[in-house]
């Protein structure tokens, strides 16, 4: 136990010695660990707002709808025989559709428009959100489709060509959201038809009208993008050419919710009404925040990464001053254990802040991140830390601390006494051939590739954490011009919300990293720099070299980020082939080389101005 | 040989201070100090510890600024000038050697050499072909490959001494040179500066050790931050030896 | 010239006057340049004088002084070896010390300038002493000689810092 607290003793005071440092190293791995953190809890959004609404809204258990097919009109009876099978307690409708087209002074869409009882409903009673249930002349517009063409209360639109007036905006757990939803002859949820059985006419193809004239407007599934309105019963037999053309939808309750799928399956035929379950609008509802989840998690894992590299430069570094520190251990009978669980126990403390930070952080943000769109009513609310969760976020951070201490800390516990405290444990590397090329080079590239070869392990970390970060800022943006393509506007939004939050992680960490590796660099290179200066180099020579030893790393990391964004995104969304433009690739080339050189120019202006003899006298001690 | 008619002194510094600190804290380290050094000629500092003598070379070398006066290299005044053309008057008239040898540990004894050409811009072969050569005159020729770590104390200040006349410098700027030697490499770097003497290079040697100080054709003695006592050792004839010995008596 | 010294350069075998000057100059170097021959000769009849050194006349030689063989007694040769058993120490220089002490207490000049031109000679003595040695062959006898010259030139320059602090500081009684 004695051990234990003066290994505690020990981290605890040197963290205190070195404030700064330690607060860096909290910072990166909070970055990974809040990413985390928001990732865990987005796989919970959006089921949340959809049971309030179901709750709301009296949601169905399952959503029956027949329509007119083959100028067969649509078959109510098997509609109605449903409403009586076994195991259905409640229902509500049937109520006529048709499928029109809704034109607003915002864009016209596809709609199925259904007819309802002005008095409210025992099941699937749309709650409002703005104004008043359907009237005569009145259509009340679901949200989605309401944000997405911006229609309110009191705006004139049309339906299949009539004027309508907007009573009201209502949300509703009975359908997908905008653009997805689909009722027969359109299929979609649990049920599949059998590979033998004829399929019913796809939903792409028009359905033809029944006896309808050569002005056709299609009164089946309308193709394309898909919202839903209601209207008067009345209203809706007016839109219909005539009652053969209408559709019909039940929605029906279960005394077992839970038990919906089986239903559908018990009761769904090729020829029969199409059969949805809540399960299914559900999950159509999360389809969006899945998205977003697997773009937190796969940053995350790139944070986390990029992490891991600040943490390696940063412990490198330290190890360096720590290598004297070390020896006094050592030679006071510290055993190579104790001096490596010192290390380490650093390290830990600081990861297990990070955790604590990161979680905090998640949790606040994740409401930003997770309100479920306009389709459904309320945020999710604060999510839950359960504890798989604590632990999941806890785990990587150490994962990260001792992954990026493990080399430094064993090789510190390895160095002989006498050598740490002589404080030459570390000398320069000598690349003989890096020295004869340099020879043949102008000043500050000689300087800036002998710098580079004194340490080379720093500059692989220098590339290849920018080489994450580009990976990432690449991934990003395959990832926005993939999603700008083929998503209605809601999903795109909180799409690039999620982005954005990756994006600004990332460089924030990589900038960390960039100032980290200067200062690490400028340190060490600080004696042979005077030294260069005592024999003739010119102070803008020696910060151009300065400058030049990381922006050369730099640009071999953007440079490979690029394939490996490609690569990344490729991994993460397989089926899709993106190619983010080429000038965008080039200005992230070239704007990390440039914000690299800036971001080290100053540190290396700083240095290079300092009288000689103070460097130089300064490590004569 | 420098000639410059207008100036014959290759150093000359009038009036040099240097302060640190302000207040009660303030510190001289060099406090109004004339210096003249003449072409050829070797001049060697002594002083107790804390006099300011390397501060002084420090800021004959242009490694330091002075606080006031004024200060000619090579007949060009120095005090002024920005950190650049300092840089540029260092590659030429000024070759320096310091105490801790300062050389760059991964470099070889010939890459260390060749340093101070490549930095004023020599193609490397010529700079690689000079360093040879002075390697040669200081008799390291067959250690021109080595690393410091693998050279003695006393080889690795005369790879420093080489290195400081790489760009042929119009003056050297020795900082106790011998300051971390023991007494066989103390000989040795004696002999090297005896014989750069004799060459005509022109010397400015800081130092403890009085047979540095011996070789030197004026001996300047130096005391909080000033000069006090200045001392031409030529002179005297080999007479001298045998009353040393006492073999008269 | 310390007559051990003499009895020391015959000990090996006779030799003439002229050997043993030749002998004497050969072991001091450049110091033994400007030997005298007188004091040699002196030196060597008070010897014959004391019965350590005998003197055999060359055969049909006049008598001049170069020319005689000069040998050991057995009794020179028992001073020799009790003389190699002897150890000894150069006297430390009262006078220099004294010098400064007179100086301060009469107020007749200031012990400082006293040790600066001392300092000044003993540096100009070490300049010379240093370029001899560094011209002798290295591992010479007069390599030897001269660094053992060099090292107390340092030493006595040492205790002249000694010294001058010594009537410099506060410690300084006078």
């Amino acid at each position: 136990m004695g051990q234990t607290r003066l290994i505690a003793r020990l981290a605890l005071r040197d963290l205190h010695r070195r404030p700064v440092e330690a607060m860096l190293l909290l910072l990166a791995i909070m970055a990974a660990t809040t990413t985390l953190t928001l990732g865990l809890f987005l796989r919970e959004a959006g089921s949340d707002p959809f049971q309030s609404t179901r709750e709301a809204t009296a949601g169905p258990d399952v959503i029956a709808s027949t329509g007119p097919n083959d100028g067969t009109p649509a078959d109510l009876a098997s509609l109605e025989a449903l409403t009586d099978a076994p195991g259905v307690i409640d229902h509500s409708g049937p109520y006529p559709m048709i499928g029109a087209e809704l034109e607003a002074s915002g864009g016209t869409a596809g709609v199925w428009a259904q007819g309802r009882d002005p008095l409210a409903a025992s099941i699937d009673q749309p709650k409002l959100t703005q104004g008043s249930w359907v009237r005569d002349g009145g259509v009340v517009v679901e949200a989605g489709l309401a944000d997405a063409l911006g229609v309110g209360e009191e705006d004139q639109i049309t339906v299949n060509g009539r004027s309508f007036h907007v009573v009201g905006v209502a949300v509703t757990a009975a359908a997908t959201p905008y653009p997805d939803v689909c009722y027969a002859t359109c299929w979609f949820g649990a049920w599949e038809p059998d590979q033998d059985q004829p399929l019913p006419p796809s939903d792409e193809s028009e359905s033809q009208p029944v006896g309808a004239p050569d002005d056709i407007v299609t009164f089946g599934p309308p193709v394309g993008d898909t919202g839903l309105v209601w209207l008067t019963e009345a209203d809706v037999s007016d839109l219909a050419p005539a009652a053969d053309a209408l559709s019909y939808i039940v929605n029906l309750r279960l005394t077992d919710p839970a038990e919906a799928p089986t239903f559908v399956g018990t009761h769904g035929s090729i020829r029969g009404p199409a059969l949805a379950t809540w399960q299914d609008i559900l999950d159509m509802h999360t389809n969006v925040v899945q998205d977003q989840q697997l773009a937190l998690l796969s940053g995350s894992w790139l944070v986390g990464s990029l992490a891991v590299a600040s943490i390696a430069v940063l412990a490198g570094g330290r190890m360096a001053d720590q290598t004297r520190r070390v020896g006094l251990l050592k030679a006071v009978g510290g055993t190579p254990r104790l001096v490596a669980a010192v290390l380490l126990a650093e390290y830990v403390v600081v990861a297990l802040l990070a955790t604590a930070a990161g979680l905090a952080a998640g949790w606040l943000a994740a409401p930003l991140l997770t309100d479920g769109g306009a389709s459904l009513v309320g945020s999710a609310g604060a999510p839950s830390l359960t504890m798989s969760r604590v632990g999941v976020v806890t785990a990587v951070a150490l994962g990260v601390a001792v992954v990026a201490t493990f080399v430094p800390a064993i090789r510190a516990a390895r160095t002989s006494t006498v050598h740490a405290l002589a404080d030459s444990a570390r000398p320069p590397r000598r690349g003989a051939w890096l020295i004869a090329i340099s020879a043949q080079l102008p000043v500050p590239l000689l300087l800036a590739i002998r710098m580079a070869g004194r340490r080379p392990r720093r500059v692989v970390l220098g590339v290849v954490s920018i080489a994450i970060t580009v990976s990432g800022i690449v991934a990003v943006l395959a990832a926005r011009a993939q999603l700008a393509a083929s998503v209605g506007t809601d999903e795109l939004h909180a799409a690039n919300r999620v982005l954005l939050v990756i994006t600004v992680m990332l460089v924030a960490l990589a900038a960390v990293n960039a100032i980290f590796i200067t200062w690490a660099t400028a340190l060490d290179a600080r004696h042979s720099l005077a030294l260069a200066r005592a024999l003739g180099a010119t102070p803008r020579e020696v910060s151009a070299g300065l400058s030049a030893a990381q922006v050369l790393p730099a640009f071999t990391g953007a440079v490979l980020g690029i394939p490996g964004g490609i690569g990344l995104y490729m991994a993460v969304v397989p089926d899709e082939a993106p190619i983010p433009q080429l000038w965008w690739l080039l200005a992230v080339v070239a704007g990390t080389v440039l914000v690299v050189a800036v971001l080290t120019a100053i540190p290396a202006r700083l240095g290079a101005r300092r009288p000689v003899a103070e460097i130089l006298q300064s490590e004569l001690v | 040989m420098v000639n410059n008619m207008a100036d014959p002194a290759v150093l000359r510094a009038a009036g040099l201070r240097k302060e640190y600190g302000r207040g009660e804290g303030l510190v001289r380290a060099v406090d109004g100090v004339d210096l003249e050094v003449d072409p050829g000629e070797t001049v060697a500092v002594m002083g107790p510890s804390g006099c300011g003598k390397s501060t002084l070379l420090h800021l004959l070398g242009g490694l330091d600024r002075p606080s006031a006066g004024q200060l000619w290299l090579a007949g060009r005044r120095i005090d002024q000038i920005g950190e650049k053309a300092l840089a540029q008057i260092r590659r030429h008239a000024v070759g320096f050697v310091f105490q801790a040898f300062h050389l760059m540990e991964e470099l070889t004894a010939a890459e260390n050499v060749e340093l101070p050409a490549l930095l004023a811009g020599r193609s490397p072969r010529a700079a690689r072909r000079r360093a040879v050569e002075l390697l040669d005159q200081v008799g390291l020729a067959d250690r021109a490959q080595f690393l410091p770590p693998a050279l003695s104390g006393g080889q690795r200040q005369r790879v420093a001494i080489a290195r400081a006349l790489s760009n042929q410098p119009t003056v050297v700027l020795a900082d106790e040179p011998t300051g971390n030697l023991d007494s066989a490499a103390t000989l040795d770097v004696l002999r090297l500066l005896e014989t750069l003497h004799q060459t005509g290079q022109t010397l400015v040697i800081v130092t403890h050790d009085a047979r540095i100080a011996a070789t030197a054709d004026r001996l300047i003695t130096m005391r909080d931050g000033g000069f006090t006592d200045q001392t031409r050792l030529t002179g005297g004839t080999t007479g001298h030896l045998s009353a040393l010995a006492g073999l008269d008596d | 010239m310390r007559q051990e010294v003499v009895l020391a350069m015959l000990a090996k075998e006779p030799a003439h006057g002229y050997q043993l000057r030749a002998r004497l100059r050969a072991a001091l170097g450049p110091l033994g340049a400007a030997l005298n021959a007188g004091h040699v000769y002196v030196t060597l009849t008070r010897l014959e004088r004391a019965g350590l050194v005998a003197c055999q006349r060359a055969a049909g030689v006049a008598d001049r002084p170069e020319r005689k063989v000069y040998e050991l007694t057995p009794a020179g040769q028992q001073r020799v070896a009790q003389w190699l058993t002897e150890v000894g120490w150069p006297k430390p220089d009262l006078a220099f010390h004294l010098k400064l002490i007179a100086a301060a207490a009469a107020g007749l000049a200031d012990p400082l300038t006293i040790v600066d031109t001392q300092r000044r000679e003993l540096l100009r003595r070490l300049r010379e002493a240093q370029r001899a040695a560094m011209a002798e062959p290295d591992g010479s006898d007069a390599a030897l000689l001269l660094e053992g010259i060099v090292l107390r030139l340092q030493a006595d320059l040492r205790w002249l810092e000694a010294c001058e602090q010594n009537w410099t500081g506060p410690g300084s009684r006078w």
